[in-house]
Parts: structure tokens; sequence; C-alpha cells
């Protein structure tokens, strides 16, 4: 089947998950997306990913259900996390320091429909590849410039990364549990994912808004600005109520619910989650549960009386979770009518879910380097165009310079002699 | 009436009509859409939406007119109202549909087709439709019919197992895995959900067709998670969550989170790629530790010694925590470099003077209660198709006139009818 943006062309020089993520909705939605990237500045999930992908016999045992150390690194062509930021996109080297590199650069934006970057907000016009300077060459081009505070503002040339932005925007203090507890916040770059999603949708917004009236523009996104635009519920609660946001763990502030929250199972480090929103829900809990003796007692019979004694219940309950295998528990629960799920790790949802297998969680990609390994797929299935997270090479992540010759040969026309000059002369 | 001022340029999908019957898990779709210029129409139920069930409220009274939760999320929308499980109703949807882009829903998987109104009908009577549906776990599968909330929805995800507190020195967890609040299962889903429509609807500016989208939740957010999958893949190991900072294959001991005087925190990681020796330059610029100037502590190598390294964070430690949290001193790590900022309530930024140039926040007038409020506003500063500031949530039904007799054009006896028999 045809991918949704197939005629679309990207120069794409992001880094990291924040701005490498946006292009690769792009490319699994089938853009041509052309990562540019020089040696001497490489993206940290080439050169410092907390995974490397294993080779050989590390890679056999691995293939074989075997845990491994994470594997010594002896490429730039082996991050993990790179191979998941970027799969489906070409890559080239260029050199964007010399007057060649940008010349060449330029050309590749005259035939491009979008450049997106996530260099802190000066880099780029220092080096004279702004926005106004890319219109020259191409007056329709989208221009997405994605970091952490933004260009316009005070904060310009602070640099930031998805636990920065957490931070301030106040994700990291809206989770956890109540204070004396110090705020939990996100295991992850949260908002590079959700800058990410926001930079696709913007790219595709403004393509959108080309093909209707011909207009390219200039867009100035902030990561930050992206995380404050989810505690939106939370601003106006000050504004309306004056009140001071204040962490409530895994409970339910805003909608009446008890139990509500994870509880221990059999195992190491094993949990369920469990939401029961009214009385006829309770029951069914306490009835995969056997009845047990205090769940007869009528002050937990109404959901406003469980509210108020939720610290009472919890430890009650885990009582119970803890003698329960957490996915025969989450079956029997579900069964009843009941909302719960396992707490999963990411072995869960590789191995374990069904329905993850069902919908198509991953898909195998190959790379030249590494071979064929999986790689997440886009998650929102489109009937007549469905995404891939190869993209239109149906392949995993680009190795250092792989796609040169498509790109200055194919693409921009350089003869195989001209090519080798520019290599040895260190332009790309 | 709409409160606040019309935008001056257009947004970016300036022409789109987007029908949204959704409930939490899909507000923020429709609530994205309408800031990027769309002209979004909330259906209800007559009876009122559930989620104008969702506190808080304002002034903490309960009442479908004053969800703070419902003013959020739909937040530059319209409102009509309309009984789906009505025949009426279902007939008026179909009259409806013609006339629009976009819908979005989040009824249970099927329940739509099973009322004769679902993607096969709609897309016949409007081959340029494109409908979403987002759900808990998608329109087909073993578990589709199973129950979630954002809670249990975070839990499968995985989110849930990346998130939460440090271990216990001997690798045990004495807390359990933490569910960041609000919403964010929603979040994750709408904001994946607006990428597949907008793509549909580039698409159909190729194929003149609309096309059906299944959003499932679940998936999305099993998507979301960022190291702990390619870890797995690639090594077959599970990571361990740690308090405030990325889950990894190790518990490992230092904190990124700083105690200021007041008892608030700095977040003062590096960053990627910025080493120990700018710690000594914040250190001397200000003062601390004596010493520091002995061209060991240039050494990088010598720095990262676990005893040299406790010595310049605790240095620093003290700093921070001899200073409120309203002194800022996250800036002075920013100006060497590194990656520090402060922990902020979200309603900490308002005020802030960067903000306000972004003019990431809007005051809205809320005529019913006679106040401006500060809501969330652009997420971005795009000057050709700038973020569309408002109207304020709609009233339940606010809208029905509006569009089912001046747009739609249905005669005023069978408007007053449809009211009359509450399919309305």
């Amino acid at each position: 089947m045809p991918f949704a943006i197939e005629n679309v062309r990207i120069t794409d020089c992001t880094w990291m998950l924040a701005g490498a993520g946006g292009p690769r909705f792009m490319a699994g939605l089938g853009a041509e997306d052309i990562r540019v990237e020089w040696r001497e500045r490489l993206d940290f999930m080439r050169t410092a990913s907390p995974t490397v992908i294993p080779l050989g016999e590390d890679a056999e045992k691995v293939r074989g259900g075997e845990s491994i150390p994470i594997p010594k690194r002896q490429s730039v062509n082996q991050g993990g996390s790179f191979a998941e930021n970027n799969p489906g996109k070409r890559g080239i080297s260029l050199n964007l320091r010399t007057d060649k590199g940008k010349e060449l650069f330029k050309e590749l934006v005259s035939i491009s429909d979008i450049v997106i970057e996530s260099f802190t907000a000066h880099t780029m016009g220092r080096l004279g590849l702004g926005y106004e300077e890319l219109r020259k060459v191409n007056p329709t081009i989208i221009y997405i410039q994605s970091c952490g505070f933004g260009k316009t503002g005070l904060y310009s040339n602070f640099a930031s990364t998805g636990p920065t932005a957490q931070a301030m925007s106040g994700l990291t203090e809206q989770s956890g549990l109540p204070a004396p507890y110090p705020p939990a916040g996100w295991g992850y770059s949260y908002l590079d994912w959700s800058g990410a999603y926001f930079n696709a949708s913007l790219m595709l917004y403004a393509l959108y808004y080309r093909a209707r009236t011909g207009k390219g523009q200039y867009v100035d996104a902030a990561q930050t600005e992206v995380g404050i635009n989810l505690t939106g519920t939370a601003l106006l609660d000050y504004a309306a109520n004056g009140r001071s946001w204040k962490r409530t763990g895994n409970r339910s502030p805003y909608v009446p619910a008890a139990p509500h929250g994870a509880y221990r199972c059999e195992g190491k480090d094993r949990w369920i989650a469990i939401s029961v929103y009214d009385d006829e829900e309770w029951r069914a809990l306490t009835g995969v549960l056997g009845d047990p003796a205090w769940t007869k007692q009528e002050r937990f019979a109404a959901l406003g009386s469980r509210v108020t004694l939720q610290d009472e219940l919890d430890s009650l309950l885990e009582q119970e979770t803890v003698r329960w295998d957490p996915f025969g528990l989450m079956e029997q629960l579900q069964q009843a009518g009941v909302a719960a799920g396992v707490c999963q790790n990411a072995q869960d949802r590789l191995e374990r879910d069904p329905q993850l297998q069902h919908l198509g969680f991953h898909v195998e990609l190959p790379n030249s380097n590494v071979g064929t390994w999986r790689v997440k797929d886009f998650p929102i299935h489109l009937s007549d165009t469905p995404a891939h997270s190869g993209g239109t090479l149906n392949r995993g992540f680009p190795c250092y310079g792989e796609d040169n010759d498509y790109v200055y040969g194919t693409l921009l026309g350089i003869d195989e002699v001209q090519r080798a000059k520019l290599a040895e002369s260190n332009i790309i | 009436m709409a409160s606040a001022p019309p935008s001056q340029g257009k947004g970016f999908l300036f022409d789109i009509k987007v029908l949204e019957l959704a409930d939490q898990r899909g507000e923020f779709c429709g609530k994205l859409m309408a800031g990027a210029g769309a002209d979004v129409v909330k259906v209800e139920p007559p009876g009122g939406n559930p989620t104008r069930r969702i506190g808080p409220f304002y002034q903490d009274r309960e009442d479908p007119e004053r969800s703070l939760y419902f003013w959020h999320y739909n937040h530059g929308k319209r409102g009509i109202t309309l009984d789906v499980r009505r025949p009426e109703g279902q007939e008026l949807l179909r009259e409806l549909v013609p006339r629009f882009d976009v819908v979005i829903e989040t009824f249970p998987a099927g329940y739509l087709e099973g009322l004769g109104i679902g993607y096969a009908v709609l897309s016949a009577l409007n081959p340029r439709l494109v409908m979403a549906s987002i759900t808990p776990f998608g329109q087909s599968g073993p578990r589709r019919d199973w129950k979630s909330s954002d809670l249990v929805s975070l839990a499968l995800g995985g989110v849930m197992m990346n998130c939460g507190y440090d271990p216990m020195p001997d690798g045990e967890y004495d807390t359990p895995p933490i569910a960041p609040q609000m919403w964010h299962a929603s979040h994750i889903t709408c904001n994946q959900t607006n990428i597949a429509i907008a793509a549909a609807l580039l698409s159909r500016e190729q194929t003149g067709k609309g096309q059906y989208i299944d959003a499932p939740m679940h998936q999305a957010i099993a998507a979301n998670t960022e190291q702990d999958v390619p870890a797995f893949v690639y090594t077959r190991n599970t990571f361990y969550r740690q308090t405030g900072k990325h889950a990894g294959p190790a518990a490992y001991p230092t904190s990124v989170q700083t105690v200021t005087k007041d008892g608030r925190y700095v977040h003062t990681s590096p960053g990627a790629g910025h080493g120990p020796e700018l710690l000594v330059e914040l250190l001397i610029k200000h003062g601390l530790g004596t010493g520091l100037d002995a061209p060991k502590f240039q050494d990088v190598e010598y720095l990262r010694r676990p005893e040299v390294a406790s010595f310049t964070s605790n240095l620093m430690r003290q700093w921070v925590a001899s200073y409120k949290f309203d002194k800022d001193l996250w800036k002075e790590g920013q100006d060497v470099g590194y990656h520090w900022a402060p922990i902020r309530r979200p309603e900490e930024n308002p005020d802030d003077p960067h903000w306000q140039a972004r003019k990431t926040f809007s005051e809205v007038y809320h005529e019913d209660i006679d106040r401006m409020l500060t809501h969330v506003g652009a997420p971005w500063v795009a000057e050709e198709c700038p973020w569309r500031e408002g109207p304020r949530a709609p009233h339940l039904g606010e809208h029905n006139h509006e569009l089912f007799v001046k747009e739609l054009g249905l005669p005023q006896a069978r408007f007053e009818d449809l009211k009359k028999g509450g399919v309305i």
C-alpha cells in the first residue's frame, strides 16, 4: 500500500531523541528523510548511547535468548538508541563549517520541502544557514527550529535535554508520592517523545498549509513549552482556585476511585495497577480475591468511604495481591470487569503481550552494519496509507554517510570523481 | 458567545472542520487541532459529556459547567448536543458528516458500527472523511474489550516501570512504580493520533479520499518509553527505575535533584557530553571550596574519581542548599553549559518573562464568572500560522442553534422538535 507522504523530502539536522524523533515519524509515513551529520560533532546516541547493538558472538547469544552485558562499542554505527530513533532515514556526511559544505547544504535545501534542526537556538544562524538565508534558495521551504527553550525569549542560549525540560515545565514535580518524598519525575525523556510528536504534527500541518496556500514558513518550537502544554488543568486550578500542585502518587485526585494504585504481587519487583470507580467494580474485585473477611466491612462498601480510607485500604489490598501472580490476577480481574494491568517491563511488552503482538508493536529492520533487529513501529493504524518505521526504504537506521552516493550523486548530480574529491577535502 | 478575540492570521488547519465525539481519551486531540486553526465541534450527549464531571472544579463546586478539566481540554471548540443512541440522533449525525473533514471518536470498539454510524456508513456519505477511533486497546485483538484507565494504561504500556524511586541498596524496591500525573495516557495517544490525522489529510490532498484511523492507547503508550525497549532488544536486560532520572540497566547513586533551603529542588544534571570540569568552573566562579585552581582540578580523569566527584558535588549541594528556590541558581549551571533547570510546579511558569515573551500563556475571559483566567496558550511560535487563542470551552449545547439551524439549515420547527424530544 502507498505511504501517506511519499512525495516529501526532509533535510534533517536533528539529533538525540527530541530532535530525531519528529523526522522518524515522517520517514515512517513515507517521507524521504536525509539525516545530515558530521563526524566531529556526532549525535551522542551514536557515540555514547546507553545501549550498544551486539555483533558476532554477542548477537548470537542475544538472539538465542541470553542476557549480555552492554557490548563494547566498535564503531559509530552501533548505537541502540540511535537505531531506535532513526529508522527509515537516509544518512549523509556534510561539514557545514566549510563554504563548499554550506553550498551543498543549500543545494539539498533547494530540493527539499522541510528543514528541521535541533541545535541550540543560534547555531544555524551563525553558520549563515538560518531561515532567511535558506528561503532565498527555496522560497516555500518549511523550516522547523526545535530547541529546549525556543529561540524567541530570554533563554535562547540555555541548553536542555528531556529531563531539563521536564523539570522546568512542571511535569517532574507533578509525578511521584506526596511530600516529603521528592518528585519521582519521569524515568526517561518523556518530553523528547512529546517534542517529537509536536514536531511531526507541525511538519505535517505546515505541509498541509503549504498545499492549500502555496506558502512555506518558519516555526520556533520549544520542547519545554510542549511540556507546559501538558500541565493545563493544574494551571487552571491555580488560576481559578489558587491551589498549588500537590502530588498524590498513583491515586485519582479528580475522579473518585478507590482502590486506585499499584499493588505489589508475587515475584521480584512485580506490581499490578488497579482502578476501581464504583461499587460494582469493588464487589467484582473482592470476588476475584475470594471475598476475604476484611472486604466485607461495611465501611469499605461505598466508594465515598473507600476514598477517605485509602491508606488502610491500600495496605489491606496489598496483603492480598502480594500472593498473586500479577498476570493471573490481571486476567481474572479483567474477566470480572475491573480495569487492571500489570506494570509491564520491556520484556513483558515484547514477549508476553498478546495484544501488542496482534497490533504489531515492533518490526524487523535491516542495517548494513548490525544486521536485522526489532524496532518499535508507529502505533497508530491508518487504513489506506499505513505507516511503517522502515519507511519507503524498508530499512533500519543509516550508517554514518551511508547514502552519500545517492544524495550527492543521484539527487545532486555530482559525479563519482567530484564526490571523492569532496570526501578527501573533508567536506563530505 | 466566544470571548477571546479571533487571531489575526489563519491557523495551519484553517479550512478543516472536525466533529469530536470524545471523552478524556480523545479531547486533547481536538484541542490541539483547534489551536492549530481547525473548526472543532464537540458533540456531547444531551445530558453532558462525562468529562464535565472530572475535577478540579471552579471554586471546588462540582457542576457540569465548572469543570476546569473540561475548560482546559475543550478550549477552542464549539459545542453541540446529540444523542447518538436515538435514531433521530443518528440521522442528524449522518446529515452533519458530509460537512466535516474529520471525525474523532472514543466509543468502545464497534459501538458506532452497531448503531449504523460506523466508518463504513459515514465514509459512504463522505468519501473524503478522515475518521479516528481512539480506544484503550484498539479495534481488534484478544484484549480489545478489556477495561482501562489512565493508570492502567500507563502500567501496561511500560511507563510506570520506568518511573519511581531508587531501590534499596540490595536492589529491592520499597516503593511502587509511579504513573506520572495527569492524563498522560491520553496525551501520548492524542499526540500520535494527531500525527496520523494530519498525515491522512495530506494524503487526501493527493488522492481525494479520506481513511480510517485505529488508535490503540495501549500500543501508543508502549511505544513511548525510551531506552528500556532497545536495551532489552539488544542485550536482554531490564531496567531499574530511579528517583528523578532515567531508568537504567543498573541503579547508580548520583542524585540529579539538589535540595534548596526551602525544601524545593533544582535539577542539576550536567547533560549529555558535559564534563566535570564545568562544575569546577562553577565552583571557582562562586568562590566555593579552596585549592580548586590546582592543575589536578582541570584533569577530567582525576575529577571522575568517586572521592573527588563526591567532594565537588558536595560543595555544589551545600551551595544550592544555602539559598532559597527563588534564587534561581539553575541559571548559574546553565551559564557554565550544564543542563540545569528549576523543578517547578506548573503554576510557577506563567510569571517567567521568558514564557511571557513567547506568549506561552493567554488570558481568557470567562463571562459566566466574569473573570480572566490564565490558560496555556501556544506550544510554538509561528508568525505565519499563529496558535488560535480561545474561545473558552463551550457550555452544554451552546452552539446548537448556530450549527443545526444556521449552518446545517434545519427548519426551526424540526430543531425545536429535536430539542423537545431530547435528541439534542
